[in-house]
């Protein structure tokens, strides 16, 4: 993987998602009988998209050349952005049944024990997460999820 | 007159308890994510607008503009104290700011430069307030062809001034395009691309986006690299000697006309009145050998610029509802947010509101005057604050502004996955300000010219028959042939690659 180059990957991406809105727009109307259609805009958008999706993957294979080894970083710094990206699916997975406070400590703490020692990780944790509940709730009155205990 | 009788009204509202409260809110917050690296205005504001939603529409604006400029005033201060830009606009002030600051002169630049920020911030309120009015009543006149034609200018100008290659920066911007015509369509009603998932009915919100590309992309970067900061210099004489008075004047002056008439190009950026406003000192410098080493005009010039810049940015944004740079497109998201919209019509259905924040920015720039001149000091400590404790705060506080747009996990998801989007086009080099500016340009562009095909029965070439759409068509044309021109010949000179972050 690490030797694959990036750009090419990101361009197919762009292709896929481009071919998928030219292929639904051109079930929409291009034109009816009021004037220009829902399909207009989007056949073109899409369509000039598709092409330069591929004028990228050109670029990156000729010219633009990143590969993921070049992008990626390792070690402790990509453990650093792995552990962002989990904290934040654990977090999307956990607040519905813990409510925001239990959440948002898991998630900081994730975070805070890798730089921290665990119990100041902890507490710094469980300090921010309240402070924000607090202002949000109180002061923004947004409703955010509560565990059976209200936080 | 009339503006000055306007603008005094205005005063009245902006000088309401509530509001000088979010002015100083909004500048402080401002001078904070201005102060850390990192951190931009674009977002600042994108991770604190969902704070605005229960808002009066004054206030909520009131205080995101001054996040707006007062980060452009907070960045000088790194800039000078550590070496470090704490927004893109003040990179240009490290080159003298900082080995001022080594010769034990921090504070005259940081004097210098608030000093300046304040004359151009102020010179171009002044310029908004009186030139505004005007443009609007003009800009009623423009119909769909001439608002399209508009906002195509913008467009390229986006592309053709930023980035390393035309062919990204165009990739950029129809991924912005594309990504706008998921929802109902404006003009038929019908859904588009929603695949299905119900929260697509109504689109992509611009607010979680610009939160995942400019926010959590940020993080993840931060997050790679959690080194310390090194320590500021002491702050001492906030004033330049007598005999560099004459040329700071002339710098400041020279600075507040070159930003204000950049901030009036819909699609330029920050960084380029400061560089242009840089290159002019140097050219007319009578010793161009100090530049670099401690030039006093280096930092007043384009520290003026970048502030004079944000002021007037906010003219064609009042005045015909087009966003100039990602940030001006986050606060267009704000307006809509709270149920505005900017536009010509806006100086004559909505006075006590635009007069309100032009009169609010008068005080707000005055806030920051202060804020700077005798505290900046203080500010620079705020730069101290470890990268490890802050990322997974600012982490959690974007987390928060993403699930309270609309009270779901969905926009939190949304904006992880354009933050990791974010990230890879920052690492790929694709600029991402022209995702922000068409994302939230797309519909109107659509609604437009499906408006104007419709007037000219579908023959496009009646564009150029109207003299304002088809001269902002033909310069369009021009500017994409040269860009095309400058890439297949390498000449390409970017300003930025990405900007105002």
């Amino acid at each position: 993987m690490s030797k694959q180059n990036a750009g090419v990957w990101v361009g197919l991406i762009i292709l896929v998602f481009s071919s998928v809105i030219f292929i639904q727009a051109m079930n929409l109307d291009y034109f009816s009988k009021f004037g220009p259609g829902p399909g207009l805009f989007p056949i073109w958008l899409s369509g000039i998209l598709l092409v330069l999706s591929i004028l990228y993957i050109r670029l990156s294979i000729k010219k633009s050349i990143y590969y993921f080894s070049d992008i990626i970083p390792m070690g402790r710094s990509f453990g650093n952005i792995l552990s962002v990206v989990l904290a934040l699916i654990v977090f999307m997975v956990l607040v519905n049944f813990t409510g925001f406070i239990i959440a948002s400590t898991v998630l900081l703490f994730t975070l805070f024990s890798r730089e921290y020692k665990w119990y100041w990780g902890l507490g710094i944790a469980i300090f921010t997460s309240i402070i924000l509940f607090i202002i949000f709730k109180v002061f923004f009155e947004i409703p955010l999820p509560v565990s059976v205990f209200g936080w | 007159m009339d503006s000055f009788i306007q603008l005094l009204h205005g005063f009245e509202t902006a000088l309401s308890l509530g509001n000088i409260l979010y002015c100083l809110i909004g500048v402080s917050v401002g001078m904070l994510v201005g102060v850390m690296p990192g951190l931009g205005p674009t977002t600042g504001t994108a991770i604190l607008i969902p704070l605005t939603i229960g808002m009066e529409p004054v206030s909520a604006i009131i205080m995101l503009a001054g996040i707006y400029y007062g980060s452009m005033y907070g960045g000088t201060i790194t800039s000078v104290m550590i070496n470090t830009p704490g927004e893109a606009a003040s990179v240009i002030t490290c080159l003298d700011g900082h080995p001022l600051a080594k010769q034990g002169r921090a504070g005259v630049a940081l004097g210098v430069a608030a000093i300046g920020s304040f004359i151009g911030g102020t010179v171009a309120i002044i310029g908004l307030a009186f030139i505004g009015p005007s443009l609007a009543e003009w800009a009623l006149k423009f119909g769909p062809p001439e608002f399209f034609a508009l906002m195509t200018f913008g467009l390229i100008m986006v592309i053709g001034l930023m980035g390393q290659s035309l062919i990204k920066g165009l990739l950029a911007a129809f991924i912005g395009l594309t990504l706008s015509l998921v929802g109902m369509d404006p003009v038929s009603g019908a859904v588009r691309f929603t695949m299905g998932v119900p929260e697509l009915m109504s689109g992509f919100d611009l607010v979680t986006i610009a939160m995942g590309l400019f926010g959590l992309s940020e993080i993840l970067l931060g997050m790679e690299n959690l080194s310390n900061s090194e320590k500021p210099a002491k702050v001492k004489g906030l004033l330049p000697r007598r005999e560099e008075w004459k040329p700071t004047m002339k710098s400041i002056s020279r600075g507040t006309g070159i930003g204000f008439i950049t901030g009036l190009i819909p699609g330029t950026n920050s960084v380029i009145p400061a560089l242009l406003s840089y290159s002019v000192e140097k050219k007319l410098a009578k010793d161009p050998s100090r530049f670099g080493k401690g030039a006093i005009e280096g930092v007043a010039g384009p520290e003026t610029a970048n502030n004079s810049y944000s002021g007037a940015a906010l003219i064609p944004l009042l005045t015909l509802g087009i966003p100039s740079s990602p940030t001006i497109a986050i606060i267009l998201g704000a307006f809509i947010m709270h149920g505005l919209t900017p536009g010509p019509t806006m100086f004559q259905d909505n006075p006590d509101f635009v007069w309100g924040i032009i009169a609010s920015m008068f005080i707000g720039n005055l806030i920051l005057l202060f804020m700077n001149l005798p505290l900046a000091g203080v500010w620079a400590k705020v730069a101290l604050i470890p990268s490890k404790l802050l990322y997974p705060i600012i982490l959690i506080i974007s987390v928060l502004g993403a699930y309270s747009v609309n009270n779901s996990l969905w926009n939190v998801g949304v904006m992880m996955f354009f933050g990791i989007f974010g990230y890879l086009l920052k690492k790929l080099d694709i600029p991402m300000a022209p995702i922000v500016l068409t994302f939230v340009l797309g519909k109107l562009m659509e609604t437009s010219l499906l408006q104007s095909i419709k007037m000219f029965e579908g023959n496009l070439l009646l564009f150029f028959n109207r003299p304002i759409s088809g001269i902002l068509l033909v310069i369009s044309l021009l500017i994409l042939l040269a860009s095309i021109y400058a890439e297949i010949k390498n000449k390409k000179s970017h300003f930025a690659s990405d900007v105002e972050m």
